[in-house]
């Protein structure tokens, strides 16, 4: 399967904008001292982070390079 | 610890947020690295990094307490009276006082301290979704392996002839540390407001 239409370059910037946003949720977590930070770790940051993570590996196996476009995919 | 983690972070958002602006930048193979390292490894450290903080952070004596049904457990740590286990054990730093409440509540198995954290999820839902039972109650009992941890092989509890005669009881759970006659001063939450309180440095 070749993700041709959206291309490495969005995918990037989907993957970073999780890994930005899990990270901020990570520092939010890791500075507020209550039970409830580990959840908001645990479920939000992680899971963001993951998805982030996720999403630019997905980006390395089926996203198709400009010069595979060019050959015609 | 902490500030090496939140600098480990902030690099790591810096790389992601070069790649969320200039995501073109990847078609040159030495930023395809970059894009490895910022997206994909330094993530994956700080989500380790963040649950070994949590982890450790959650073994705390005033984490413990920072939870409204909790309080009066930890008040009970101050009671002024060596009758009661826990407050002579925290107040004589029989425990470490900073992490008293996991040295005598963790389970002390190789998979302990993932299900002391399993545990701590329900209590975290019952505080927050459902109501904490009244009284608190410690689900399977309070284990005298919690207690035998520490003072199993040590010369005054082996010599004290009520734990040589019920050794083989106490070891294998028929009778709980804890049981009416022997120690069963424990925390008394719900009169620890009427009780005398011990202060440090008094």
């Amino acid at each position: 399967m070749k993700l041709s239409a959206i291309g490495i370059q969005r995918l990037l910037q989907v993957s970073s904008a999780l890994v930005v946003l899990g990270l901020l949720v990570e520092i939010v977590s890791l500075l507020w001292f209550h039970p409830l930070s580990f959840v908001l770790f645990a479920f939000v940051a992680a899971s963001l982070i993951g998805l982030g993570i996720l999403v630019f590996l997905a980006s390395l196996v089926f996203a198709v390079s400009p010069l595979d476009e060019r050959r015609g995919g | 610890m902490i500030g090496i983690l939140i600098c480990q972070i902030a690099l790591s958002i810096i790389l992601a947020a070069i790649f969320l602006i200039r995501p073109s930048l990847t078609s040159a193979a030495g930023w395809k690295i970059v894009a490895f390292i910022g997206l994909c490894v330094l993530p994956a450290l700080c989500i380790v990094g963040g649950m070994n903080t949590h982890l450790q952070r959650s073994e705390q004596t005033k984490f413990c307490i920072s939870c409204h049904a909790m309080e009066n457990y930890g008040k009970s740590l101050y009671l002024n009276d060596p009758k009661y286990i826990p407050a002579q054990h925290f107040q004589n730093h029989r425990v470490p006082p900073d992490m008293a409440c996991y040295a005598c509540h963790t389970d002390y198995t190789i998979y302990g301290p993932f299900k002391d954290k399993l545990k701590g999820m329900t209590r975290i839902y019952m505080q927050y979704i459902s109501t904490p039972p009244n009284p608190i109650t410690i689900p399977g009992g309070f284990k005298n392996a919690q207690c035998l941890h520490c003072h199993a092989g040590a010369r005054g509890f082996e010599e004290n002839p009520v734990h040589s005669a019920t050794m083989s009881m106490l070891t294998s759970n028929q009778l709980s540390c804890v049981s009416s006659g022997c120690h069963d001063s424990v925390h008394d939450a719900s009169q620890v407001d009427h009780l005398k309180m011990w202060s440090p440095g008094q």
